[in-house]
């Protein structure tokens, strides 16, 4: 790939400019492909997608290195794909395919590659936070550098599993970072209705003893570099950040909700703000040209193809698998 | 050969384990400076210091959380609550988390951690911290669920159960605590998913955990004595795993079949083996399956109240003589 | 650690034994290849020894108690002191839909027209120890019970039989000894009661001519005692005769199971033999279809003679195929055996005696005595057809009275 010489005061670079833009464009044709399917009644169950937020995924995908760990929540897909898991895996996970990630029995909310570092998707509001907690706890205790990230939604804010939490973290000053996703609705309600502050983490943080972060989401460089910083701090022990990004969802909470809710305009207003054209024009100010995002781009839709493809031709897992992993001898025997 | 407490008898068990394994860690609400609230964890602060005995603030969802994160990424967490009923506001982390990630992940993660957790009454705490929970947690496929009665088994079930790969509910009777027992010298290490013969019978079988064994040992002193009734007495210890052929064997033998539990009626750990032996057992049965359970009641505070409703051993001994005579 | 000792499994159709003596007691050490108990089961009495070493720290299942085939009868253990714990659960493999099993044995209703309600346990041993309904409700109207339990059972069971209303005794009529069937007999008994009425069969004989088998049997049993000390009787001629005779019709070779017949590769003969009265056992000898007679021969007595001295293990008596018996020794001119399932055909053999036979010479017809005996076959008709079970009979004459049977023996000839 031939790389343009970069414009003045770039303490981001065209390498890293162009990996945050194919990951943004993966996940976005991903979740479309994903929606395509779910049309088809290719994807069974529900999937809630994160069209139009993948600037966050991306951006903190960049910045974590491997080994790394990360938790999400149901709406995952993007934060898994973010972690370099194929396509295939995703995909073929939200169509309860053998070649999905967990063989189909975990489904579109629970997204997990250990090899990745994606510590799983949780689905219950708020668990997962205590549990990102307990990960950086084992990474102190035994020395190990690797920082936990976990992402959650502006609805978790209101649940006590964030406030015990964040105590929690600070306290014993744990390496982890925490991501509120805010995209101003916690399922179909307008997050402001329900929250006694303005911005949910945000307002939140000094209750916590942290500085208060509140960054635009829909700028991969913005979050990049937010990202960066939170790790570097939570890599040299000064413990924990949270940090709220600001974002929208193209679409509904889920497969089941149209987004009937949503005030006429305001849609169209935040897709003239969608994270890939902010950060297509972001590669041109910086000198990268036009090809190489092209090439980004038709390399991404091949990738959705062949991923599609594989996931259509996998069958269903074994039925044996209805009982394996109960426990961890890999059975589920609870009598002799 | 020393004689023990169950109370010392924890702090026995975690430490041998501590001692064997650095990964193995604890927290919990007082359990480091001040020993816990039960004095069940005295010394473990001073012997392994503050980066593997840790107070935590009173956050039970943050304890078990941080409990499962540590435990599936390479710990070997203890995480203690301190009374069973409080399992309530953290019941998300038992019955959704921890029991399923291995099962939704395919396999890809594991969970090997422990709960201890003060359970059952008899210490006039009322109804909010007396309540014998151990059904809630034996329902949730994934979970294996443990509760002894003295403090030998305390030692060796709290070394297995650590050592073993799954999450692990180790209910802790608060009213035995105080109680003694001969404890060999040496390393114990005991069998999860054993249920343990305390009293060989031939007339009828009487399944007990926890407080309950003493009192079903007591009442079968009485038949034997005063009634002519000669009870096998069978400690369960472990609901999940359930050591069903030891019960059924027993029943095969004696034809009859009594539960004592604390728990209140509705649903409890006697209900699921008196299903299971009124099935396989169904051709050795020589009269109904019979519980003996607390009332269907909130536990009261008053001594006489409380002490009233806990099954004992007149109890059970009126119970069992008016069946197996009318 | 501790060890457990288990009751083996003794036989695939064997599901529980009782322990008749422990020649261990609780505190002795334990070598392995030491006698720890005798069992009983219903097909025979054997001897179990140790698979394991240690001290015997408990006896779970004592003289005269019955254990499930797999249950822990015993334990052995390092230190007496340690507690004895309960062998840990081996994580069977559970059926998804059975986790919990449900016995599908039925042993009658729950209460009689009568009113009387009867336990699951006295029922069943009710229904097993052959109780008469009819007696049982006079004999708890006579008592007054409402409900009938263990130890009901035990008292009508023990009682003196009851009378039965009708025909009124014969004059001078007096019980003599009344015979308990031990667990063999009545096992058997319930067993060829089993089979007696699920099987349709079907009774064959043919006679055969055994003058030119007795030539050879003469020629050879002198030698063939010194060199295997067994007598050389017209069992195995028939054994390896019959082997022949099933390679050329397979179907009689199988099992007949759910409703299918599975052929079965091995020929494994079944040998009845008669504990001087005491029961019947049947030894098998594996997998015999290219035997020599000799060979055949050897084996068979090896058989016969671990089950005369109660030597038998689990192995000896499973997995046959096809059964042989023979009540030839007493005279008897033919017997109708019963079909032991799910094998489909048994042979019996009777005695085996000169009687006048016509046979065709250059000069005509002469009568002249023969050694004749008659080869019957009972088989099940659900299996297959009276023409082919026929023409098995008419392979096996062939083959007993044709075969060059000094050759077999390693005769020089």
């Amino acid at each position: 790939m031939a790389l343009s010489a970069s414009t003045k005061n770039d303490d981001i670079g065209p390498e890293t400019r162009l990996e945050l833009y194919r990951l943004q464009v993966e996940i976005r044709d991903c979740e479309k492909r994903a929606y395509d399917l779910f049309l088809q009644n290719l994807i069974k169950g529900t999937s809630h997608l994160s069209l139009g937020q993948e600037a966050i995924a991306a951006g903190f995908g960049v910045a974590m290195k491997k080994g790394d760990k990360s938790f999400c929540t149901y709406r995952g897909h993007a934060h898994t794909l973010a972690r370099g898991v194929p396509m295939e895996g995703m995909l073929g996970e939200l169509m309860l395919r053998d070649i999905g990630l967990m063989r189909g029995k975990g489904g579109s909310m629970h997204l997990t590659s250990v090899e990745h570092g994606v510590m799983g998707s949780y689905a219950i509001i708020g668990a997962h936070l205590p549990i990102a907690c307990g990960s950086a706890w084992r990474a102190q205790y035994l020395g190990e550098k690797d920082v936990t990230v976990c992402f959650f939604g502006d609805g978790t804010t209101n649940i006590g599993a964030f406030h015990e939490a964040l105590n929690f973290a600070v306290i014993w000053k744990l390496p982890v970072v925490f991501v509120c996703e805010n995209n101003l609705y916690m399922e179909y309600t307008p997050i402001h209705e329900v929250t006694a502050v303005h911005n949910p983490a945000g307002d939140r943080a000094s209750a916590y003893g942290l500085p208060k972060i509140v960054v635009d989401g829909n700028d991969a460089d913005v979050v990049y570099r937010t990202a960066t910083a939170a790790i570097e701090k939570a890599r040299n022990g000064e413990g924990p950040s949270l940090i709220e990004c600001l974002t929208y969802r193209h679409s509904g909470h889920s497969r089941a909700d149209p987004g009937k809710y949503r005030p006429p305009g305001e849609l169209e207003e935040w897709k003239k703000r969608d994270p890939l054209i902010i950060y297509k024009q972001r590669l041109a100010e910086f000198g990268i040209s036009e090809s190489d995002a092209l090439a980004i781009e038709t390399e991404s839709m091949r990738k959705v193809e062949v991923a599609t493809e594989l996931c259509k031709a996998s069958p269903s897992c074994p039925v044996e698998l209805l009982t394996a992993d109960v426990y961890a001898d890999g059975g589920w025997a609870w009598r002799n | 050969m020393a004689e023990l407490s169950y109370r010392d008898a924890v702090i026995r068990g975690i430490s041998q384990e501590m001692r064997r394994d650095n990964n193995v860690v604890f927290l919990g609400e007082d359990v480091a400076k001040a020993g816990g609230v039960f004095k069940a964890t005295v010394g473990l602060y001073e012997e392994f210091g503050p980066l593997r005995v840790r107070d935590t603030p009173i956050s039970e969802q943050a304890i078990l959380g941080a409990a499962m994160g540590a435990a599936m990424t390479g710990l070997r967490p203890i995480a203690e609550i301190m009374f069973s009923d409080f399992i309530a506001v953290c019941f998300d982390y038992i019955a959704n988390e921890m029991p399923k990630i291995a099962y939704m992940t395919n396999g890809q993660i594991k969970c090997p951690l422990v709960i201890r957790t003060g359970n059952g009454g008899g210490v006039r705490f009322g109804a909010q911290h007396s309540q014998s929970v151990e059904n809630w947690t034996m329902m949730i496929p994934g979970l294996k669920v443990v509760a002894p009665s003295s403090p030998v088994d305390v030692i060796g079930l709290m070394a297995a159960a650590i050592r073993d790969n799954n999450p692990v509910i180790f209910h802790e009777h608060k009213a035995l605590y105080a109680t003694k027992g001969e404890v060999p010298d040496g390393e114990i290490i005991d069998t999860l998913g054993t249920a343990k013969i305390l009293r060989k019978g031939k007339d009828c079988t009487i399944l007990a955990l926890a407080l309950m064994v003493h009192k079903a040992m007591d009442a079968a002193e009485i038949l034997a004595r005063d009634h002519g009734i000669d009870a096998e007495v069978i400690d369960v210890r472990s609901l999940v795993p359930l050591d069903t052929q030891t019960m059924l064997t027993s029943v095969a033998k004696t034809g009859r079949l009594f539960t004592v539990e604390e728990n209140p009626r509705l649903l409890g750990w006697g209900a699921e083996i008196a299903s299971i032996v009124a099935d396989e057992g169904f051709w050795d049965l020589n009269g109904p399956i019979v519980r003996i359970t607390t009332p269907h009641i909130p536990l009261p505070a008053a001594d006489h109240l409380e002490d009233l409703a806990l099954p004992n051993a007149a109890r059970i001994v009126d119970k069992i003589v008016r069946v197996m005579n009318g | 650690m501790a060890q457990t000792i288990i009751m083996p499994q003794l036989g695939e159709t064997v599901a529980e034994g009782k322990i008749l003596t422990w020649f261990k007691a609780v505190g002795d050490d334990i070598k392995i290849g030491d006698r720890l108990f005798e069992v009983e089961t219903d097909k025979v009495t054997i001897e179990v020894e140790s698979v394991v070493a240690g001290k015997l720290t408990e006896i779970k299942t004592g003289n005269g108690v019955v254990a499930k085939a797999g249950a822990v009868v015993a334990v052995l253990g390092g230190e007496a002191a340690a507690p004895a714990v309960a062998a840990a659960p081996k994580p069977k493999a559970m059926d998804a839909f059975e986790e919990v099993k449900t016995p599908l044995a039925h042993y009658g209703k729950a209460q009689t027209a009568g009113g009387l309600r009867i336990t699951p346990l006295a029922r069943r041993l009710l229904s097993q120890g052959n109780a008469d309904m009819h007696a049982l409700a006079q004999f708890a109207a006579a008592k007054g019970l409402h409900r009938f339990e263990e130890k009901d059972v035990q008292t009508f069971l023990s009682a003196a039989p009851v009378a039965k209303p009708s025909p009124p005794p014969p004059p001078n009529f007096s019980a003599g000894e009344v015979i308990t069937l031990n667990t063999i007999r009545s096992k058997t008994a319930q067993r060829l009661t089993e089979n007696w009425q699920n099987i349709p069969h079907v009774f064959q004989a043919i006679d055969v001519d055994f003058t030119e088998i007795e030539l050879v049997r003469a020629r050879n049993k002198e030698r063939f005692k010194a060199e295997t000390g067994s007598s050389l009787t017209y069992l195995p001629f028939i054994a390896r005769a019959v082997c022949i005779a099933l390679q050329a019709f397979p179907h009689i070779n199988g099992r007949f199971e759910n409703n299918s017949l599975t052929l079965m590769k091995d020929i494994n003969l079944g040998i009845a033999v008669d504990l001087n009265h005491n029961g019947l056992v049947v030894p098998v000898v594996h997998a015999v279809q290219d035997y020599t007679l000799q060979g055949l021969a050897k084996a068979i007595a090896r058989q016969i003679d671990k089950a005369r001295s109660g030597k038998m293990s689990a192995a000896d008596m499973s997995g046959g195929t096809y059964s042989i018996t023979n009540n030839g020794a007493f005279g008897t001119s033919f017997t109708t055996p019963i079909i032991n399932a799910p094998q489909v055909a048994i042979l019996s053999t009777d005695a085996i005696r000169k009687k006048p036979a016509v046979i065709t010479t250059e000069l005509g017809d002469a009568i002249v005595p023969r050694l004749i005996g008659t080869v019957g076959q009972s088989f099940d008709h659900r299996a297959f057809d009276g023409a082919y079970a026929a023409a098995f009979l008419s392979k096996l004459k062939e083959t007993l009275e044709t075969k060059k049977w000094a050759g077999e023996l390693g005769e020089l000839t």
